[in-house]
């Protein structure tokens, strides 16, 4: 009688044990000792893109934080196989390879090898994914982000002549891909050309009559971020035309105060100067366009 | 005796033994530890803190009514607040992720003012996610000038105008004078949808339309030659449709991953053509007031078709190819204006064709194969080019200068050149790991131009760059950067221009040491030798955890060695500071600085004197143009100091505070220098001068948890004197009627008041 009580208590502990480890295996016991509270973040992950991650649940946890069965056994003294600090952070190449389980692709497909992975960045220096809103990826906050490291660009934002970039109405990931890109600076296009044309679609032409230079590289005469003169323009003109232009009479002639209103009033230095005349400076298509007049 | 001193002596000898010993092994530790911690960037740690209120809800709804003090155009230039009065503040944002798989987020901000914009989205869990939205932008520029010209874009001047041969002679100007906008609106539908369709194969697909109307500006001129225009600037109108399209896929496998993308655009100008009634009384009476006109030709309708391959394979784990290629057509073939406007004029023959009909295939393929052969050693190896080809028909154009005369005769026709070029860059970059999380990298690249019709052929450059970067202490990083490049341009073609402009007939005719359209000794910058030093040094410094200092160097400078005309030296010297605090969740606060300095110098030589060179009368050469003494030379310095600073704090438990103050004081100068003896002669420009102070602070009292009041309060001034405008009246430039346009003068206060409303 004894003995089949034991037997009993044995196969009922097996069971228990059992469906213990088997309930387990299907939900990691994140909850036990994660609970939603309101100075806990961790929750708030249900409320975002990554909430319905492998069905849910705690299963959303080690789908990101690895399966951690040190962590879920020792959870004060053991950290998960993959943590994004602020405790027990993980190595950087360890927390991005998390992310890029899913998101190598799109516009995080050439991260490898971009500045931002050679300089140590990790995914979550940036984003946020416990917040339910990713301040990274919304175009104005994004931006404080950025100009954060790149303090040299936030200068640029307030110059006189700029994008619309400190209104939030540009982005800096308009134009960059901050996960990498193969052209210069990271740019989303090609080249900086096809880059700038994406939205300046009225100077794509092809024109009649080219200005060589415009089509080359938008660059040659243009700073991006923001600019001392108007326009953008890497220098004022009549100068900064001069210094590829030094044709007989008026363009190789020096303009200067003997030109303003209380001298002559030239009319190759005042108003816009060159294109007072010379107005379709990004091309023509006019047939009596040659000179860049019409 | 001997004993007893040797004692000390042997406990001092094993004291130190000991301590040089634990120095060692500690020293060892550190290392090992200085080892064992891999670089991590600094700077990140003190970044503006996320405030629950903005990231913690579900969703949001903010309405209130702002008022901006005064009509402006530069506080208001892309913000839309451009006009005076009161405005709607609207914004809001709702997300949900609660309804199984799928979800949906919602966003609008801006509802009450021209820069609204809003996004919707839907999807299912990594498979679905289809979004569409609008974006509205607005741009104001100065709206301060005036114009006597009616209309749009045919623009007539009143019935009483006074014509004259200068703007002094327009006696009834201010009586026509009338205030215009210029403002520039640009609305854009889009939508997009993003499919999984299993576990290696997604498809994507973008539509959008653009529509940008308003007003900008240009200048136009009625002519005959290149020594006199009548010109006007005029309110050029824009009515422009975009429409672009693509779709792509995507392969995403173990080893390889391939985005394809197929992409059409479509410009559509409604105007094609500009044309304003000459407000002047020069040339014949078909060309002068009140029967001439002068029309400008607007951006053609044009299209472009592209594909575009992206992505990479992965060799092993150490060795991964990346590769981004595109091939583009751009077409365009609008038809052709008439050569003038001018009906009465004679022109007897026709333009060549109805339409350029030219289209320029684009290539251009993106290479990077990365490696590390040693656990240390990362490799790269890289290969871009850019090929322009352009597929256009060569014609001669008998053209009609500026609207001014009749068609010249045949000699005179100029032909249209194409601008084919093709760019490549070749290098390797090599980056070692050494001790202290040092890193020390070296890169060498080649790049090669190609250009056809151009006065140069070919440019070389070969650039090294050296780089090194460490990280001593783990709150102190360094990285500097050195960089080299040499470029070195084929022989100067000076003639090249003329000779691919002109007619042979004309060419012929003219004498040999005046066929060129520029300068023989003048070189175009981009086009000629260049020697380029670049220096650059970044260092973070955190001296404690609350702390964070930044200071970012560039130097560079560009030596364009061969060129005795044109550009010849531009400097760029750039200084940033930064500095960060967050003492606490509640307080934090950073501050910035920027110095940026460049300076171009570039000579030039003023050859004029006598007639217009007339190719068909045989002169001698211009004496000025051989004359050293003739050159010129400008000094042109841009400066620009930024100073800023936020704080943000959370002084009581439902009362939070921001502050941001932007100041910029920028300053051009341009000084001349001229040769004794010559004639050139140029004075020193006034510098322009532009200062900013643009303060914003903004309250918030969180009444509750999910409802709170804000308050908005900007400053704004902005002040510059230009030079190009200043004093400059619509008459005062004789032969240019401007907009007499004042200088932006502005001291602009805005206050807004709302209600912030969330929930989960």
């Amino acid at each position: 009688m004894t003995g089949n009580r034991l037997k009993a208590i044995f196969i009922l502990c097996c069971a228990l044990l059992t469906s213990g480890s088997v309930w387990a295996q299907d939900e990691p016991g994140c909850f036990d000792c994660h609970a939603d509270e309101a100075d806990s973040p961790v929750h708030t992950v249900f409320k975002t893109a990554h909430g319905s991650l492998q069905g849910g649940g705690s299963n959303t946890c080690t789908t990101c934080h690895g399966v951690s069965e040190a962590h879920n056994r020792r959870g004060r003294r053991v950290p998960p196989d993959v943590s994004f600090g602020p405790r027990w952070p993980s190595d950087v190449d360890t927390r991005n390879a998390s992310c890029q389980g899913c998101h190598e692709k799109d516009q995080q497909l050439l991260w490898m090898g971009s500045e931002h992975q050679q300089e140590s960045l990790a995914c979550n220096d940036c984003h946020n994914s416990h917040e339910q809103k990713d301040l990274a990826l919304h175009g104005e906050q994004s931006q404080e982000l950025c100009v954060s490291c790149h303090t040299q660009v936030r200068s640029e934002l307030h110059l006189p002549s700029r994008h619309p970039i400190a209104e939030g109405k540009t982005a800096c990931v308009d134009c960059h891909n901050p996960h990498g890109g193969l052209g210069d600076a990271a740019l989303h296009q090609v080249s900086l050309n096809e880059n700038c044309i994406s939205c300046h679609q009225e100077k794509r032409g092809p024109f009649l009559w080219e200005h060589a230079p415009v089509a080359e590289d938008c660059a040659l005469c243009h700073r991006p971020h923001g600019a001392v003169n108007d326009r953008l323009l890497t220098a004022r003109s009549p100068a900064l035309c001069q210094q590829c232009h030094a044709a007989a009479f008026h363009p190789s002639v020096p303009y200067g105060s003997e030109g303003l209103p209380s001298g002559s009033s030239n009319q190759n230095l005042l108003g816009k100067s060159c294109l007072n005349c010379h107005s379709q400076i990004h091309g023509s298509n006019h047939p009596s366009g040659a000179r860049l007049t019409r | 005796m001997n004993s007893r001193h040797r004692i000390p002596f042997q406990l001092t000898a094993a004291s130190a033994l000991v301590l040089a010993a634990t120095g060692a092994l500690s020293q060892d530790a550190a290392k090992s530890e200085q080892q064992a911690t891999p670089y991590a960037p600094l700077a990140l740690e003190n970044r503006p803190l996320q405030s629950s209120a903005l990231t913690g809800y579900a969703g949001s709804l903010q309405m209130g009514l702002g008022y901006t003090g005064d009509d402006n155009y530069m506080f208001g230039q892309y913000n839309g607040l451009s006009d005076d009065g009161a405005s709607f503040i609207g914004n809001m944002q709702w997300q949900d992720f609660h309804s199984g798989d799928s979800y949906w987020q919602v966003s609008m901000s801006d509802l009450g003012l021209d820069t609204r914009e809003a996004k919707a989205t839907w999807g299912k869990a990594d498979r679905l996610k289809i979004s569409a939205g609008f974006d509205s932008q607005q741009q104001v520029r100065n709206d301060s000038g005036r114009t006597p010209f009616r209309g749009d874009n045919q623009q007539q001047l009143p019935d009483d105008w006074a014509s004259g041969l200068t703007t002094g002679d327009f006696t009834n100007l201010d009586d026509s004078l009338r205030s215009f906008d210029r403002e520039l609106d640009r609305d854009r539908l889009f939508a997009g949808i993003d499919a999984r369709i299993n576990e290696n194969w997604s498809v994507q697909s973008n539509l959008s339309y653009e529509e940008k109307e308003g007003h900008s500006d240009v200048g136009g001129a009625i002519y005959i030659d290149a020594a006199s225009g009548d010109s006007a600037l005029l309110r050029s109108p824009v009515d422009y449709r975009t429409t672009e399209f693509d779709l792509g896929l995507s392969y995403d496998g173990d080893q390889l991953h391939l985005n394809g993308q197929l992409a059409y655009s479509d410009f559509d100008n409604k105007d094609d053509e500009l044309i304003w009634q000459n407000p002047y009384s020069s040339y014949g009476p078909n060309v002068r007031y009140p029967a001439g006109q002068g029309g400008l030709g607007l951006a053609p309708d044009n299209d472009q078709v592209s594909g575009r391959l992206s992505g990479h394979y992965l060799f092993s784990a150490t060795t991964r190819l990346q590769f981004d290629s595109s091939y583009s057509v751009a077409s365009q073939d609008q038809n052709y204006l008439d050569y003038t406007v001018n009906q009465a004029l004679t022109v007897t023959e026709p333009v060549p064709r109805n339409s350029y009909d030219g289209e320029v295939a684009t290539s251009t393929a993106n290479v990077r194969l990365l490696m590390r052969p040693l656990a240390k050693l990362n490799a790269q190896v890289f290969y871009k080019v850019r090929d322009r080809d352009y597929d256009a028909d060569r014609d001669g154009y008998q053209y009609v200068r500026g609207d001014g005369g009749n068609q010249p005769d045949a000699k005179f026709t100029v032909y249209n050149t194409n601008h084919d070029l093709t760019s490549q860059t070749a290098g390797l970059e090599l980056t070692y790991r050494l001790p202290l999380r040092s890193k020390l990298s070296f890169e060498y690249a080649y790049e090669d131009v190609e250009r056809r019709n151009s006065a140069v052929e070919e440019t070389e450059e070969d650039r090294y760059t050296l780089g090194y970067r460490i990280q001593p202490w783990s709150n102190f990083s360094a990285r500097m950067h050195v960089q080299y490049a040499d470029r070195a341009a084929d022989t100067y073609q000076w003639a090249q221009s003329y000779y691919a402009l002109l007619d042979t007939e004309l060419i012929n005719a003219t004498p040999d040491n005046q066929r060129y359209n520029n300068h023989p000794e003048l070189m175009q910058y981009y086009l000629a030798n260049r020697e380029r030093w670049e220096g650059k040094v970044d260092l973070s410094y955190l001296p404690s955890e609350r702390w964070n200092l930044n200071l970012n160097l560039l130097w560079r400078d560009d030596d364009y060695d061969q060129s005795n005309l044109g550009l010849t030296e531009a400097t760029w010297q750039r200084a940033n500071l930064s500095a960060s605090y967050a003492a606490s969740k509640e307080l934090s606060g950073s501050i910035y600085a920027g110095y940026d300095v460049y300076e171009g110098e570039q000579t030039s030589r003023a050859f004029r004197g006598g007639q217009e060179k007339n190719a068909f009368e045989i002169y001698p050469p211009l004496p000025q143009a051989s004359d050293p003494q003739q050159n010129w030379d400008i000094d042109a310095t841009d400066t620009s100091f930024t100073v800023g600073a936020n704080l943000h704090w959370q002084f009581a438990p439902d009362l939070e505070l921001e502050l941001d103050y932007n100041y910029v004081d920028t300053t051009g100068e341009q000084d001349y220098s001229t040769r004794p003896g010559g004639t050139a002669v140029a004075s020193d420009l006034p510098d322009v001068d532009t200062r900013l102070h643009h303060v914003q602070a903004s309250s918030t009292w969180h009444m509750q948890d999910n409802l709170s009041v804000q308050l908005d309060y900007q400053f704004y001034s902005y002040k510059t004197d230009d030079w190009a405008w200043d004093g400059v009246q619509a008459d005062t430039i004789a032969k240019v009627l401007t907009f007499g346009q004042d200088n932006p003068n502005e001291d602009i206060h805005y206050v807004g008041a709302s209600v912030i409303y969330r929930w989960q």
